[in-house]
């Protein structure tokens, strides 16, 4: 048990030895906040709070990400945070309703140059194996033969149908994302380390596009997703057209919409400086260094 | 008929996929970081008896499958039918010749076995894990080799062939493992 914990906070002690040799700051946020995420796909636990005062809504943080771009966009340069966050409705055997995440920014850095930095810091941690760096178009081409850029919705139906996979989607990037689950994630299985890059533009989440291609990574141990980086956007017109699609969705699929974070926006105008940033799943890599 | 939602799958439920009853062997949930969780399932088609996968998005449905796994007692065969029994209700059901295959062999008159039923008609029959079956045919046997070290192919009276082991004569007795087709001993 003690050796656990030990090694355990070794690894801490490890990544915050890591940033601060490159001066990146650790900071910390807030968990408890009073607007859920209004991602599609994740759900922020909720819960009622001063109920002897005046009863509110208050959510848990599903990742710091909007509360360290407020820093980031009033002049907090380089940092990083290790914290729990939460998630509702989670399920499958690598997810949790709680898990520890590492989420950093870095200033000036293009995604290749965070690619190389989330590399040194795991070959820092023991990951010393050889890395592999596939183009989600690459990736797709080499272990699918389907050319996914220029592959519109039907012609992905189709292909999906042949494979036996479910094609009833609302948007053509929950099919692409079906269809990279189980046509290209297990084949990353036999590479320790592989990073995957450019997204297809209608998966860009908060990150910069760029005509066909979104810049943002994943990064693969040995088949499991661990880290998500992105080329942050700037602006706050830009986070307010991505939240407000973000709400017209869940609406359509019938999950609550939220009022608009109109703190976040108040926060942010002064726009974030150019910057890339990357969560990741500090438990699924530590499980992976007991592997190697 | 009640239809189920993935986040109900669990192993054995019974669900129809293309017409045909299926049971579930795995379902295994795949979350992305970013997109929808999807159901990756196996099934074994209880008609075919084969194995397939299929992909489905969290939150779809499919129709259950009206299927019941009844204990009956095989009756008689006319060459045409085989017959089995409920105890319980002594309701009779028949299963065609042709969808025997896997276990004409194992099929003692008198025996308990388990009938799957969809919509009220059987559809496959399991016998149980250990019959006695009368050897009919066999080499001779060699005296006092009794560790039974080597062995020898024997026709059972139902047909099937079970290696056994130098020492079993015809006429014997045996207990047949069903699930692996071996020798389990004499009786």
């Amino acid at each position: 048990m003690r050796q656990a914990l030990i090694k355990k906070a070794k690894l801490l002690e490890k990544i915050r030895a890591f940033f601060d040799h490159q001066n990146v700051l650790e900071v910390q946020t807030s968990y408890l906040l009073t607007h859920p995420t209004t991602d599609v796909y994740i759900d922020s636990i909720s819960m009622q709070v001063n109920k002897d005062i005046a009863i509110q809504s208050k959510y848990l943080h599903t990742s710091p990400e909007l509360e360290m771009k407020k820093l980031l966009a009033n002049g907090s340069g380089d940092i990083y945070q290790i914290c729990q966050v939460f998630r509702d409705n989670e399920q499958g055997s690598e997810n949790f309703n709680e898990f520890t995440m590492l989420e950093y920014y870095r200033l000036g850095f293009d995604i290749h140059q965070l690619m190389d930095d989330v590399s040194h810091l795991f070959s820092v941690l023991g990951f010393t194996q050889e890395i592999t760096k596939f183009s989600y178009a690459q990736a797709f081409s080499t272990f699918a033969n389907i050319d996914i850029l220029n592959s519109d919705f039907n012609a992905l139906k189709k292909i999906a149908k042949s494979h036996d996979l479910c094609t009833d989607f609302e948007w053509i990037e929950d099919l692409q994302i079906l269809m990279f689950t189980d046509l290209v994630e297990p084949k990353l299985a036999q590479y320790p380390l592989c990073f995957i890059y450019d997204y297809p533009s209608e998966q860009s989440a908060l990150a910069r596009i760029e005509g066909r291609i979104s810049h943002r990574f994943e990064l693969y141990l040995s088949g499991i997703e661990v880290a998500n980086g992105y080329d942050e956007l700037q602006y706050v017109s830009e986070y307010q057209q991505v939240f407000a699609q973000e709400n017209q969705r869940r609406f359509e699929l019938g999950k609550t919409a939220f009022a608009q974070n109109l703190d976040f926006f108040q926060q942010l105008q002064n726009p974030l400086p150019q910057c890339a940033g990357v969560a990741i799943g500090v438990d699924r890599l530590f499980s992976q260094i007991d592997q190697i | 008929m009640a239809y189920y939602s993935t986040s109900q799958f669990k192993n054995g439920l019974k669900l129809m996929l293309d017409g045909n009853p299926c049971s579930i062997i795995s379902n295994e949930i795949r979350k992305p970081g970013k997109g929808q969780a999807s159901n990756k399932v196996k099934f074994k088609d209880l008609i075919t008896g084969k194995t397939l996968e299929k992909t489905f998005k969290s939150g779809e449905s499919l129709e259950g499958a009206d299927v019941m796994e009844l204990d009956m007692q095989y009756l008689y065969n006319d060459g045409n039918e085989w017959n089995f029994m409920d105890p319980n209700t002594f309701d009779q059901f028949t299963i065609n010749d042709s969808n025997m295959d896997d276990v004409r062999g194992y099929l003692v008159e008198q025996d308990m076995c388990v009938v799957t039923l969809w919509n009220n008609n059987p559809i496959s029959v399991a016998p149980p894990n250990h019959v006695l079956l009368e050897v009919v045919d066999t080499d001779p046997g060699l005296k006092g080799d009794t560790a039974g070290t080597g062995g020898k192919p024997a026709t059972m009276n139902t047909g099937v062939v079970v290696q056994v082991p130098l020492f079993i004569s015809i006429g014997e007795k045996v207990k047949v493992d069903t699930r692996t087709n071996e020798y389990a001993g004499r009786t």
